[in-house]
């Protein structure tokens, strides 16, 4: 009722601030610092800054003037950390096969000369007179690429700056990205179809039952992920207890493959995140009356045809709301995919995963976690606007 | 002399909407002032006001001639019981008792020795180990008055106290609340939107509407001899009729009423020709044989409803309808029989309009 | 009819829903050195082996300190916070709740990678320090969130009450606000420390060989080699979690006890 006095309000900033400080340094920073990974390439322009400066002029028509050259000549002359040259050469090398040889003699010529300034560089070597050299050198010196973004969704540049298709054999991320939202929906379509029946069950259901079913959503959802992942894991293995069962009631002779493909990765996932489904349905459901069905059927309604006009209607708010969730969730999934997954059903997590951890390519990890973050934060926005409250349910 | 409590021109806005308009008002000390009025009429923020919840927009409040209006709540010295009860929910009923004289830093002896006579006093002295959810909505209500008066404070403050009770608990403590006033000599400031609470209650009522007070009486003067169209219609039930003066004698008028003459009692002021309204309580009309009065007027019955311990009757006389209300009626008295209606002209109060 | 059909889909469902977590408890006692039914015996070996390998002795050591360090972190960042947003005062305060509950949103992959980063460039890279740091970011919006409800469960007249009757502001919150809000810190603790148990993904990024929790050594496991220790572990986790959660769920009932109590 009252307005609050700017005492109240610096004692309620004073006591938000810590949180603040810890998100942005420990939470934002990292999630910035990602996103410039993604779009910074350094290696060259921290190894030739001159030749960076000096390629600024150079409209990349036929050869570079004179001043780009004398700079790339001191810079090869000013570089101490070998290692550090070392990965402008590798950059520069994927980019022009060649660059290796072409720079270490020019650096040794740079290296030897009295007079930096009075260093020819064909003379060094011929291939400072092929144009191709100089645009990938151009085209490495700026500190920012959309390289990785491009590559992420399996585009390039060409010689000429152009966007294009990347090679085929390079080109396995646009798959993998289908192959995500295919399964995040795949996932949530499964979750759905238990779901909502489940939650309609919970809300018409009273007392023990009630209490039994939705026992049965929270106890899962209390339980570390990791021990769900690890029971399906038994369950769904060759000698697990389904193929078991199975095999034993005579119904297969070969125990069914359900374990490192596709069927597998769904069946735990839509396990792990029914709850996010029920959950909003069933609380949903709560704030419906109870005796609008009774009221439906005393104006005539047949059950289906009553389930059909009042009670689909009334849930599909929490449907909704429960399918953002879970195909928000699900999209960034990594476990499950890892451990119950085959080669063919890893998701873009898997590939980050890849990239950052096996290779340390820090852009390419970068690249693909600035998409499925921006993904996951518009689906996010989209959940805030829909549901009430933006908090996850069970939290 | 100064009265205990005085607002002098206090004022408050959330933000545009002004609740209290520029407020004087004074309560003597072992007053019971009521402040009555409907939801939105300012009652509840001058109170919280008065407790320091709230800061006066402008003007000044002065208790015992201290100016307050500028003192944190802590430093104020009044004892508040709110509508919910606001007890502590963590704490026994005899921890709720004692907290405000732990903040007195009393000692340990003293406080248990007065916890233990306050709980006494309104017994429940049985009852000092219970949490405030085992205790029923009256007995809570009975903490709650404990904790604000244990500390001996300057004023009690009581922002609708009774609302949550059921009706008969609610006269009980009503009886409790008004034998407390008079035993100890307390000065009690009472908000409420329930007149019967106010009119039974109070020493003094003070009629709110859209944050200023537009009377303030004692309980009866309020009730018999209200002075707007407001107080007239929240306070009791009424006919509110409107007419003009026609005629001026000595110690009457005679104001016509849609085409009737009625005769009031002469006030200052009353001009010939001035358009007025009357008032006039329904208990106040006799019926039939019992029809004695300066004004007699042929009515018909248009309906009667029973309530009891009385009845309501429908009346009409040309177009003007009135409700008069009867102990019990003299012989079957049909819809549309013709009876006589008879009030003494004191009891049509005049309003300006 | 359809009273069958709807009591077999729901029998189903609840297996469904729990045959997997009922399954793997039992072969945490088996001696059989595969994760398979039948059980030919019952043994405690795999508990055991939790207890003296090291590689499992040290996770169970790790999660607990990494835990312990990431649950008093984020319930003290997270309550402070949780005490800001209180009424309507601070202006910006949703855009700061938003914020506060980004890092329940935020795919754990994007998270790590991030961190693996913005760590080691702080000299943080594997080291107790940056797992904590981390989890610690994971567990706030769950301490922000419980702390919320349970001061929002608190009748703002009963804080009044305290201070007309003669309370200073300080004394207010020690004694009132403090200990209405205290079940909602409590099981926002709770819930921090489930959460740095039972992560994984972001362990893997930023945690050295010495870092290993339980979690991440059960995933490894899992991945290469996988025995009936997992089962153990499994076991442990989930009857730690349901003592922890039945712990919050006590918590909660006396809240809402105490919250009905002051709002007749």
């Amino acid at each position: 009722m009252s307005r609050a006095t700017a005492g109240e309000r610096s004692r309620a900033f004073l006591l938000v601030a810590p949180l603040l400080l810890f998100l942005a340094v420990f939470f934002l920073w990292p999630l910035g610092a990602m996103v410039t990974a993604a779009v910074s390439d350094e290696a060259v322009s921290t190894v030739m800054p001159r030749t960076a400066e000096a390629m600024a002029d150079w409209d990349g028509a036929g050869l570079p003037p004179q001043p780009v050259q004398r700079a790339l000549v001191e810079d090869l002359r000013a570089a101490d950390d070998q290692q550090a040259l070392g990965e402008a050469v590798r950059r520069l090398n994927s980019a022009v096969s060649g660059f290796r040889t072409l720079l270490t003699r020019t650096a040794g010529a740079a290296r030897d000369a009295a007079d930096p300034g009075a260093v020819s560089l064909p003379a060094v070597d011929p291939r400072w007179e092929q144009p191709r050299f100089w645009l990938a050198l151009k085209a490495a010196v700026p500190r920012y690429t959309d390289r990785n973004l491009l590559a992420a969704v399996d585009l390039r540049r060409d010689a000429d700056g152009a966007i294009v298709n990347a090679d085929p054999e390079a080109a396995a991320n646009r798959v993998i990205m289908a192959r995500t939202f295919l399964v995040a929906a795949t996932v949530t379509l499964a979750c759905a179809a238990i779901g909502l029946p489940y939650a309609m069950l919970a809300a018409a259901a009273t007392g023990w039952v009630r209490a039994a079913l939705l026992m049965a959503v929270l106890l899962p959802l209390w339980t570390s992920l990791l021990v769900r992942t690890a029971a399906w894991f038994i369950l769904l293995q060759n000698e697990g207890l389904i193929n078991g069962a199975l095999q034993a009631i005579g119904l297969i002779e070969e125990p069914l493959p359900l374990i490192f493909n596709r069927l597998g990765v769904v069946i735990a996932m839509t396990h792990v995140l029914l709850p996010f489904m029920v959950l909003p349905i069933y609380s949903v459901l709560l704030s419906v009356p109870r005796n609008l069905m009774p009221a439906a059927a005393s104006m005539g309604a047949g059950p289906l045809r009553a389930f059909w006009h009042v009670l689909l209607p009334l849930s599909l708010p929490g449907l909704l709301s429960g399918s953002l969730l879970v195909f928000m969730v699900a999209i960034g999934y990594y476990i499950t995919p890892a451990l119950v997954g085959g080669a063919g059903d890893q998701m873009i997590s898997s590939v980050i995963a890849f990239y950052a951890t096996g290779t340390a390519n820090w852009g390419m990890a970068g690249a693909l976690g600035l998409i499925l973050l921006t993904v996951t934060t518009l689906l996010y926005l989209v959940y805030g606007r829909l549901s009430r409250s933006p908090q996850l349910p069970g939290a | 002399m100064q009265p205990f409590i005085q607002f002098e021109s206090v004022s408050k806005a959330f933000g545009p909407l002004t609740v209290v308009d520029n407020l004087d008002l004074g309560i003597a000390k072992g007053e019971f002032l009521s402040l009555l009025g409907p939801s939105g009429s300012g009652k509840t923020t001058i109170l919280m006001m008065l407790a320091g919840f709230e800061r006066p927009t402008s003007g000044t409040i002065h208790l015992g001639g201290k100016r307050i209006d500028h003192l944190p709540p802590h430093r104020r010295q009044m004892g508040v019981v709110f509508q919910n009860y606001a007890l502590f929910p963590h704490m026994t009923v005899a921890e709720n008792v004692a907290f405000p004289l732990r903040m007195q830093r009393l000692p340990r002896a003293e406080i248990d020795r007065r916890v233990e006579r306050a709980l006494d006093m309104v017994r429940l002295g049985a009852l000092k180990d219970r949490r405030p959810s085992q205790l029923s909505g009256g007995q809570q209500q009975r903490v709650a008055l404990t904790r604000a008066l244990v500390f001996e404070p300057d004023v009690i403050l009581m922002d609708e106290p009774l609302g949550a009770l059921d009706k008969q608990l609610r006269e009980h403590m009503q009886i409790e609340i008004r034998d407390l006033h008079r035993r100890l000599g307390l000065t009690i400031v009472f908000v409420t939107h329930d007149q019967t609470e106010a009119l039974t209650m109070s020493d003094r009522i003070g009629v709110f509407n859209a944050g200023r007070i537009e009377q303030l009486d004692a309980p009866h003067a309020v009730y018999d001899t209200p002075r707007s169209r407001f107080v007239a219609q929240f306070i009791g039930e009424t006919n509110l009729m409107e007419g003009r003066v026609a005629a001026l004698e000595d110690a009457t008028a005679t104001v016509i009423v849609e085409g009737l003459p009625l005769r009031v009692r002469r006030t200052d002021g009353l001009a010939l020709g001035q358009e007025v309204s009357l008032s006039l309580r329904p208990e106040r009309i006799r019926l039939g044989a019992d029809s004695v009065g300066g004004n007699l007027l042929p009515v018909t019955i248009s309906d009667c409803v029973y309530h009891g311990d009385h009845m309501r009757v429908q009346l009409a006389s040309g177009p003007l309808g009135l409700v008069a209300r009867c102990e019990r009626l003299a012989g079957d008295w049909a819809v549309g029989t013709p009876v006589t209606a008879g009030f003494d002209p004191a009891d049509l109060t005049v309003l300006a309009r | 009819m359809l009273r069958v059909l709807q009591t077999l889909f729901g029998l189903l469902a609840v297996a469904f829903l729990m045959l997997p977590i009922l399954a793997i408890l039992p072969l945490a006692f088996t001696s059989s050195v595969f994760l398979t039914y039948p059980i030919p015996s019952w043994s405690l070996r795999w508990f055991e082996e939790l207890a003296t390998a090291d590689a499992w002795r040290m996770s169970i050591v790790n999660s607990l300190i990494v835990g312990a360090g990431a649950t008093v972190l984020s319930t003290l960042l997270g309550t402070l916070a949780a005490l800001g947003l209180r009424g309507r005062v601070l202006p910006l305060a949703g855009v700061f709740r938003t914020l506060f509950l980004l890092p329940m949103v935020v795919p754990a992959v994007v998270l790590g990678v991030g961190m693996q980063i913005f760590l080691a460039r702080l000299g943080l890279g594997s080291s107790y320090t940056g797992v904590i740091l981390a989890h610690t970011v994971l567990c706030v919006p769950f301490v922000v969130v419980s702390v919320s409800a349970s001061l929002q469960g608190i009748d703002p007249t009963v804080e009044r009450a305290a201070m007309s009757l003669g309370a200073p502001p300080a004394t207010v919150f020690r004694l009132v606000t403090l200990p209405l809000a205290l079940p909602g810190v409590v099981s926002g603790a709770v819930f921090a420390f489930a959460t740095s148990l039972d992560e994984v993904v972001i362990t893997l990024f930023v945690a050295g060989p010495n870092q290993r929790t339980l979690a991440r050594q059960m995933f490894s496991s899992i991945r290469e080699n996988i025995s009936p220790t997992v089962a153990a572990a499994a076991l442990l986790l989930i009857v730690g979690t349901l003592c922890l959660a039945g712990l919050a769920a006590l918590l909660r009932r006396r809240d809402k006890r105490l919250i009905a109590a002051s709002a007749p």
